[in-house]
């Protein structure tokens, strides 16, 4: 175990420079010069590099790069709110993206497991079809679809919901773009769970438990599902990245003042210093949830660690 | 051989049976139930099986009709995807025919605070005899030719991104699981950075770099879908490159590159077409994700996803301008998950359906 989970961390922590690497040269590779007053002369401008360590060696400069990354400084916003230090604007903005992303993914999980439970347990009926109508629709509509969807339906016309997202009023705020953000993860689920709970009630230890006489939720909840719900912790990860993704459209159109949002913006007035920034950060999260889901992984199933070992 | 002949002797000499012994059985009836069938190829018994799916069949259908519409809809009227009538902007939905049925007739209801206010601005601009199926946008350009000159982008772009997927993903999947050793070892630490980063992050960074445009979308989606590709394809690579065929061939004199594409190639076919199809709605979704954050196709030209972004603008409003681009893409991504779906079920019946 301690020797998977470290060869995880290495490419993990090599992946985390390479991404720096690459960002490092896409700032290089940036046009024009940080300091273009046609006023400076030439020993000025060499005053300007020296003091912000630009006459060094690239090696050099690359490395105070990465860790200046590292410790959280990002520097200073250009366009979107200017000279603004970009950690601050991250700092103000992360958390609220955060809420309604978590609010997403549990709620996603929760009602695909559901919905996945009921589609294996009445296989083959009308509720199958249902659940598996509802998945397949949650897979190919993207969340900006459902966003707009519910943002006219029950924010617009019937007004039950704010559809612009309103500090005051956070938590009504954040609950359509959260249903908007858990379609995805909760048709995925769905899915997942139908296919492993209908090979598991399969398994001959199913047939096993039940012979020996235990019956209902006990059978279902705690031999059935605890075992179909080791492959399913995988699909996790992939499926929180997405919810990232969809995360920035849906934070546009409910006006949410989330780092996808952010993003949006820096993007679409050329903040390029921003768009690294949080291209940097994203890296970071996405690479850290895997690694967790991965040594999790590990840990839940020791069958995985012990092949993964062996490789 | 002297010791076995009284044996056989013996046996012979026991019992000869007589004609009487044996009356033959009528089966006339049985023997017509005894059905002959055609010998049948994969591909004829892959294609039973898709088609008796109802839902890979509607997935089909809805593709097929989508793409017709795609080449023959922006056709269908005098305009243009870009013609601007800025005296005819934001018109609803007309339809010659249907406008007499109280639907379709060019009226719109606009939801205000102070109630709702029902306008027909046909009537009102006096333009009896124009007719915008599926209306106007704001700079009065017919949304019906847009709708499916978007399609027509969004479609060129997930066919042209799926191609080069499957030739690069398939390719270095191959080649990593053929030569294993250290060639694999490198190649495999390679995917798992590349894989390590966001494929949003890539796109994004990449089209800062570099122009807005159909050529650069591909690009980038190339770059970042052929990693779930070149798994599978190393993963089925394993599995087939220890057996006797490639053995075989190996032994003929075959060269390594004609053992992994000529020999190994047309083995594992149905696994990488299952997953061309399911990275299809993966592209589509992305172009049009990149159009809404404004990475996407340059104006005047558009794509599903610039036509969504533009319809948001004003969904409040004129709700029509974002329908039909919303609903194209969701049918789009909607019939190519059908048709991935019954293609899996079709090419491999005994795996596990996800």
């Amino acid at each position: 175990m301690k020797k998977y989970t470290l060869k995880r961390l290495f490419t993990s922590l090599f992946t985390l420079l390479a991404i720096l690497l690459v960002l490092f040269i896409l700032m290089q590779l940036m046009p024009g010069s940080p300091f273009n007053d046609e006023k400076l002369n030439d020993d000025q401008r060499a005053a300007l590099y020296a003091k912000y360590g630009l006459d060094q060696p690239v090696l050099v400069q690359f490395f105070r790069y990465v860790g200046n990354m590292l410790r959280g400084d990002y520097g200073v916003s250009y366009n979107i709110s200017k000279n603004t230090p970009i950690s601050q604007l991250i700092q103000t903005r992360l958390p609220t993206s955060i809420y309604i992303g978590g609010a997403a993914v549990a709620l996603g999980a929760l009602m695909g497991l559901i919905l996945g439970l009921i589609a294996a347990l009445k296989h083959d009926t009308v509720w199958d079809t249902l659940a598996t109508v509802i998945s397949v629709i949650g897979v190919s509509v993207p969340s900006y679809v459902f966003a707009l969807a519910l943002s006219y339906a029950l924010g617009f016309r019937l007004q039950w919901f704010p559809m612009l997202y309103n500090t005051q009023l956070a938590t009504q705020s954040s609950v359509l773009p959260s249903i908007a953000l858990s379609m995805f993860t909760m048709a995925s689920i769905a899915r997942f769970t139908r296919t492993e709970m209908l090979e598991v009630l399969d398994s001959d230890y199913m047939l096993l438990a039940e012979s020996k006489g235990i019956s209902g939720p006990a059978l279902i909840f705690r031999h059935a599902l605890r075992n179909a719900l080791i492959p399913i912790i995988t699909v996790l990860a992939p499926l929180i990245v997405d919810l990232m993704t969809g995360s920035l459209v849906v934070e546009k159109i409910f006006a949410i003042p989330g780092v996808g949002s952010l993003l949006v913006n820096a993007i679409q007035s050329n903040d390029y210093n921003v768009v690294i920034s949080l291209s940097f950060i994203y890296s970071a999260m996405y690479i850290a949830i895997m690694l967790v889901v991965d040594i999790l992984y590990g840990i839940i199933d020791p069958r995985i660690r012990l092949a993964k070992e062996g490789d | 051989m002297a010791k076995k002949q009284p044996v056989l002797a013996a046996a012979q000499t026991a019992y000869v049976p007589a004609d009487a012994d044996f009356v033959l059985k009528n089966v006339d009836g049985a023997l017509m139930l005894d059905t002959n069938f055609a010998s049948q190829s994969f591909w004829k018994d892959v294609l039973v099986r898709f088609f008796r799916k109802k839902s890979s069949v509607l997935g089909l259908a809805l593709i097929i009709i989508i793409t017709l519409m795609s080449i023959v809809g922006p056709g269908m009227n005098a305009y243009t995807y870009d013609g601007q009538q800025l005296t005819q902007k934001n018109l609803a939905p007309r339809v010659q025919g249907l406008e007499n049925y109280g639907i379709f007739d060019g009226s719109e209801t606009m939801h205000t605070t102070s109630g709702n206010k029902t306008v027909n601005n046909y009537v009102e601009k006096d333009l009896t005899d124009v007719y915008y199926w599926f209306g106007s946008d704001n700079f009065g350009r017919d949304i019906w030719t847009r709708t499916w000159s978007g399609a027509r982008v969004s479609l060129i772009i997930a066919a042209a991104a799926a191609l080069i997927d499957m030739v690069i993903g398939m390719s270095y999947g191959l080649i990593s699981g053929y030569f294993g050793g250290r060639v694999d070892m490198v190649m495999q630490r390679f995917l798992e950075i590349m894989n390590g980063i966001p494929r949003l992050v890539i796109v994004t960074l990449l089209l800062l770099v570099l122009e807005p445009g159909m050529l650069t979308i591909i690009f980038a989606l190339m770059l970042t879908e052929w990693v779930g590709m070149s798994r599978i394809a190393r993963a089925e690579m394993l599995k087939l490159k220890e057996q006797e065929f490639v053995l075989a061939s190996r032994t003929l004199g075959a060269g390594k590159f004609f053992i992994i594409f000529r020999e190994v190639l047309p083995n594992i076919i149905g696994p990488i077409i299952t997953q061309v199809m399911f990275s299809i709605p993966t592209a589509i979704f992305t172009e049009a994700f990149l159009s809404f954050v404004g990475l996407g196709i340059p104006v005047p030209r558009c794509s599903l996803g610039s036509l969504i972004s533009e319809g948001f603008n004003a969904f409040t409003t004129h709700p029509y301008q974002i329908i039909p681009p919303v609903i194209a893409m969701a049918l789009l991504m909607f019939s190519f998950n059908l048709v991935a779906d019954g293609l899996r079920e079709a090419l491999d019946p005994k795996m596990k359906e996800m």
